[in-house]
């Protein structure tokens, strides 16, 4: 199992979970956060003085996959929140060592 | 004795003085029914002599006519003078919604609580002395009816106007227990409230309660209403035409940009200056670090909110219904802000790149500020002009006090002091002449230098150089002695946390997280960090 975690522009969510929902995927966690890649925030001026923004909001998406769909995810992700615009986010994939649905208590790929 | 029982006793030792002074003045003198205010138009006082002078039988019905409508000239003014005055109270809210959007999340709860106790503290302070003091020698009531109101402390002689009212204390002493009266100090109570929420915006995030309180109370008893005499209240600015100087028609100030906002300005630049800016607003070197509001949507309704609320504020000045000139007032006004607007919203964005919003709107209430004085007295034409002035002064003049190191967090003395000396010296200089025939006891209209009357200018420029002495002068001593005797600025804990729990244990916002992009994430090496490395202030809470 593998846990495919992407980085996306929050206004770019709608389209990542329709494109993994037609892919099959059955669940998804979400969170907002805030950071900075190579682009390093902006600045703007405020009555007269200028400030930064350092960390510009975005979703962070957590996706739970057989070993077999990852890479087919990881793509899907990459085409549905890609804008070809600077700070669109990354998408990486992480081992899962041991996974149990709380409720059957079911193990492993069972509780996918 | 315990600060509680202190608290007590000095309630109820409040409340025995109210009772006994109330139950002493009664209401000797005054008119509390209208009923001697209505007679006070009808024919027999309209037409001198009247049935004394034996009036023949035909023309009773004529004469009661006269006193109808004289009844109902009164009946009107009255109305007007009230439903403009409810219209200013409700730009209480425009300032609450105001001063709190251009400020951060942490402490929004204090800058509400300060605007809401702003008002009850600052109108029983007026109600005890300062209406007494301001308008306790007005003797003439524009509006009609009795006149209790005739008590002046004199310089030299009456000619030369009074320096403090003496008549209408707790509303009651001399008989001014009076309908009259009532709607007066209604109309001028909510006045001195705008000069008195003012200040909040330039205090705002690190006072403390008590100091804050203080200072509503100096407000409401001593700043305001002792200038406001000088101007409004039979005074010797407004004699400066009759005096000695015959300078035009005394100093003239229609809905006060100099007595309402420049006073509040003022004060509210000493309290600035004494309190010292906010910690992480001025870095070492003396550049100014933006602290963004949390809610730019409060800052545009409350500048339209107090938009509204000037339509009470300067066509309501001239008291009186049956005054042709509101219609005037009312759109020079608009004009004004909407040309302020402007103004501040192009060079904001010819300057930063941007339009900036809270300056545009701060630059539509300088235009409004600016024209409070004029309003009545200068064309269409002048009003815009006035207005543009206003908005490219406000955003220049917020620049200067950030480079002065004077933190202003809603940029109040920029707005209202700054625009409101700019608003009476443009009386001096646009007063066109159609308006005023014998104001201030002075014949002829009220003429500026380009209508050939720089006299008036002169009076105008003695009205800007006595106001900013007398309110910052005043404000400064008071709290420059009072700091030593109380806690006006809150600890640096407090600050950095937000005002609000440690203030009022509770919070504006208890089940939001704040974001930092969003609210203003600010890195600082500031002076007062105490180890010399830099602190994040954080607004997340939890």
């Amino acid at each position: 199992m593998k846990l495919v975690v992407a980085v996306v522009k929050p206004h770019k969510l709608d389209d990542v979970k329709t494109a993994l929902e037609n892919l099959g995927v059955q669940g998804m966690t979400i969170t907002e956060v805030q950071g900075f890649g190579r682009q390093r925030g902006h600045a703007e001026v405020y009555r007269g003085a200028e400030y930064k923004i350092d960390f510009v909001p975005k979703v962070k998406l957590e996706v739970l996959v057989d070993d077999a769909d990852a890479l087919k995810v990881t793509e899907e992700i990459q085409a549905s929140a890609r804008t070809d615009k600077i700070g669109d986010g990354k998408v990486w994939v992480l081992p899962v060592e041991h996974l149990a649905r709380i409720r059957t208590g079911e193990f492993g790929r069972d509780a996918l | 004795m315990s600060r509680g029982k202190k608290f007590v006793a000095l309630t109820l030792m409040t409340f025995v003085v109210i009772v006994v002074l109330g139950a002493i003045w009664g209401h000797k003198g005054g008119d509390p029914t209208g009923t001697a205010s209505t007679a006070a138009n009808s024919y027999t006082n309209v037409f001198q002599g009247g049935v004394q002078a034996g009036i023949p039988v035909s023309q009773v019905g004529i004469n009661q006519l006269a006193t109808s409508t004289g009844g109902a000239g009164l009946s009107v003014n009255f109305v007007w003078v009230l439903i403009t005055g409810f219209l200013v109270l409700f730009m209480q809210v425009g300032f609450a919604f105001l001063v709190t959007g251009l400020t951060r999340a942490k402490n929004a709860a204090h800058m509400m609580m300060m605007n809401i106790a702003a008002f009850a503290v600052a109108l029983l302070a007026y109600y005890a002395v300062g209406f007494a003091f301001m308008f306790g020698g007005l003797q003439v009531l524009s509006l009609g009816g009795t006149s209790p109101l005739s008590g002046m402390f004199h310089i030299a002689s009456k000619t030369n106007g009074g320096i403090i009212g003496t008549h209408g204390f707790l509303l009651q002493s001399h008989g001014s227990y009076d309908v009259g009266v009532m709607v007066l100090f209604l109309f001028e109570v909510v006045f001195m409230e705008t000069a008195g929420y003012i200040i909040v915006g330039a205090i705002a995030e690190r006072i403390s309660f008590a100091g804050f309180l203080l200072a509503e109370v100096c407000m409401g008893a001593i700043i305001y209403p002792i200038y406001g005499q000088w101007m409004w209240g039979g005074g010797w600015l407004a004699h400066l035409g009759t005096g000695p100087l015959s300078l035009g028609h005394g100093a003239v100030d229609f809905a006060g940009s100099g007595v309402v906002h420049a006073t509040g300005g003022w004060a509210a630049l000493a309290l600035a200056m004494v309190l010292g800016p906010r910690i992480g607003k001025f870095n070492k070197d003396g550049s100014a670090n933006a602290i963004p509001g949390h809610n730019i949507p409060f800052v545009v309704v409350g500048t339209l909110i107090l938009v509204f609320g000037w339509m009470g504020f300067n066509p309501g000045s001239t008291l009186s219904a049956i005054d042709n000139r509101i219609g005037v007032v009312a759109v020079n006004t608009l004009l004004a802000a909407c040309a302020g607007f402007v103004l501040a919203m192009i060079i904001t964005d010819t300057k930063y790149g941007k339009p900036d919003i809270s300056m545009s709107c701060n630059g539509m209430l300088a235009g409004l500020v600016a024209i409070t004085a004029p309003c009545a007295f200068v064309a269409p034409w002048a009003a815009v002009v006035i207005g543009m002035v206003a908005g490219i002064l406000v955003v220049y003049s917020v620049e200067m006090f950030d480079k002065l190191g004077i933190d202003d967090p809603c940029g109040a003395i920029s707005v209202h002091g700054m625009n409101g000396a700019w608003g009476v010296l443009s009386v001096g200089l646009f007063a066109d002449g159609t308006y005023g025939a014998g104001w201030n006891g002075v014949n002829g209209t009220v003429k500026g230098l380009f209508y050939g009357d720089g006299g008036q200018l002169v009076a105008q420029l003695f009205h800007v150089v006595v106001g900013f002495v007398w309110a910052w002068g005043i404000t400064w001593l008071i709290f420059t002695i009072a700091k030593n005797f109380m806690k006006i600025r809150v600890s640096e804990e407090a600050e950095l946390e937000g005002l609000d729990m440690p203030e009022f244990g509770v919070l504006a916002y208890p089940d939001f997280v704040m974001h930092h992009a969003a609210a203003g994430h600010v890195t600082t090496d500031a002076e007062e960090t105490p180890n010399g490395s830099p602190r994040t202030v954080d607004l997340e809470r939890s």
